[in-house]
């Protein structure tokens, strides 16, 4: 998963901002810190961003802050969970999650009909993986428990989550800030989905 | 946050408590509180010590104020001296005095006519550093005003509007000018427009730079503008 990277300089003329802007997106926090790569170049230190991400963000934030303040723009990109609470019906009249996939999900969760982020994020990674056939229902229960085991990192790091089969068989895992993973020719990856980019389509489908 | 009913927790001599929520806080004196403070107002004359966080809605440190925790405040005024071990937010942010943050500095605007230390990164929209400030990471605002009293270092600079004068020396100042550098030293300076005076930079890049005198620049890059004092010295000028 290594990534092309740009140096400040191209990506200033490349998305024809100026450096008063992308500094300020910085300062409110709508581009994270760990895109700023330091490296030294022969003019001394250079800035470089992983060239995807960050084009794709900068497009986000030119096509939305006509719309939104700078705070709500942050807001969304931020990790940290909103204190968001939502009603099942809301999240199936707002094309969330399918009512199949909610009441799989209500058999599996007892805790209510009320939703708060962490667990709309579960039932919107089912919905996702589900909705697309590349897990069945048994999958999904597993993909449900390992959520709901690291609810709390899944809040403040950038996790990946990972479904692998072999023989069959399958397993799934959730990374952490990982660089890379590699698997045994044998394995096949069945989906690798992330979970930050989960939180901002939601996000971006509430707002 | 509802404080209206809260008590007060005033510290005249020598003190100590556990900290809480609190309408007043004052510490007149030697006080210590030894853990988390929420208050509405924050005041410290004497010698202080917060061994928590302060989350306070006004903060006025006069005295002389160590906290080994964060401030999270609307409105900051240090005219003694107050040391930070973490981070300091405040939407306004006054210094008069002397303060050191071991940590990072967000505000909105930041009036500085004293002396400020910051060890990692300063953020504000609106910067304005009259006399001396050291910071260990990025000074990041919207307009960088600085004015040179006294050795001013920052790791880098970037923002839109980017602006450092010397200041015109008093009489005691030009007797007593060879035991002090008034210059500001950095490795990079970034932004749309530019005007330095009495600057070290490796690398400036901007879309209008103007170099005043007393520079010392090693590459400047620039899009639409450049000029140059003959009492700057640059290593390399390049349109790109």
């Amino acid at each position: 998963m290594s990534e092309e990277l740009i140096s400040k300089k191209d990506l200033l003329d490349l998305a024809g901002i100026s450096y008063g802007q992308l500094y300020r997106w910085k300062r409110k926090d709508l581009i994270p810190e760990e895109w700023f790569i330091r490296k030294s170049t022969f003019t001394g230190q250079e800035t470089f961003f992983p060239k995807e991400k960050i084009l794709e963000r900068i497009d986000k934030i030119q096509t939305m802050k006509e719309n939104l303040s700078l705070d709500a723009l942050a807001d969304m990109f931020s990790p940290n969970i909103s204190d968001l609470q939502m009603e099942k019906d809301d999240l199936i009249k707002r094309n969330i999650v399918s009512a199949a996939v909610m009441n799989f999900y209500l058999e599996n969760d007892k805790s209510g009909l009320t939703f708060h982020f962490p667990r709309i994020l579960e039932v919107y990674v089912l919905e996702k993986l589900l909705q697309s056939g590349e897990i069945n229902l048994d999958e999904g229960k597993m993909v449900l428990q390992v959520l709901k085991d690291n609810a709390p990192l899944i809040k403040q790091k950038s996790c990946e989550l990972v479904i692998f089969r072999k023989l069959g068989v399958s397993s799934c895992l959730l990374l952490i800030n990982t660089e890379a993973v590699h698997f045994e020719s044998g394995t096949k990856l069945v989906v690798s989905l992330s979970l930050m980019t989960c939180m901002e389509e939601i996000k971006s489908k509430l707002l | 946050m509802e404080l209206k009913n809260m008590g007060d927790l005033i510290i005249n001599g020598v003190g100590a408590s556990n900290g809480g929520k609190f309408q007043l806080v004052t510490l007149n004196g030697h006080g210590t509180v030894n853990s988390d403070i929420e208050c509405s107002d924050f005041e410290c004359n004497g010698s202080g010590t917060v061994k928590g966080d302060v989350k306070a809605n006004t903060a006025k440190i006069s005295g002389n104020a160590s906290f080994k925790g964060t401030i999270d405040s609307q409105q900051v005024t240090v005219e003694g001296t107050a040391k930070i071990e973490k981070n300091l937010y405040a939407k306004h942010l006054y210094v008069s005095g002397k303060a050191s943050v071991g940590g990072k500095v967000k505000s909105e605007e930041i009036n500085l006519h004293g002396i400020l230390a910051v060890g990692e990164d300063c953020e504000a929209e609106i910067f304005k550093g009259k006399y001396r400030f050291t910071i260990g990471g990025l000074l990041n605002a919207d307009q960088v005003d600085v004015e040179l009293y006294g050795e001013c270092k920052a790791k880098e600079i970037g923002g839109q509007t980017i602006t450092v004068k010397q200041h015109k020396g008093s009489f005691i100042g030009t007797l007593f000018k060879p035991f002090f550098k008034t210059q500001l030293e950095t490795d990079f300076i970034e932004g749309d427009i530019i005007e330095l005076e009495n600057t070290i930079a490796k690398v400036v890049r901007g879309n209008q730079v103007k170099i005043g005198p007393n520079c010392h620049i090693g590459v400047v890059e620039y899009t639409e503008e450049f000029s140059q004092d003959k009492n700057a010295v640059v290593g390399e000028s390049k349109k790109v």
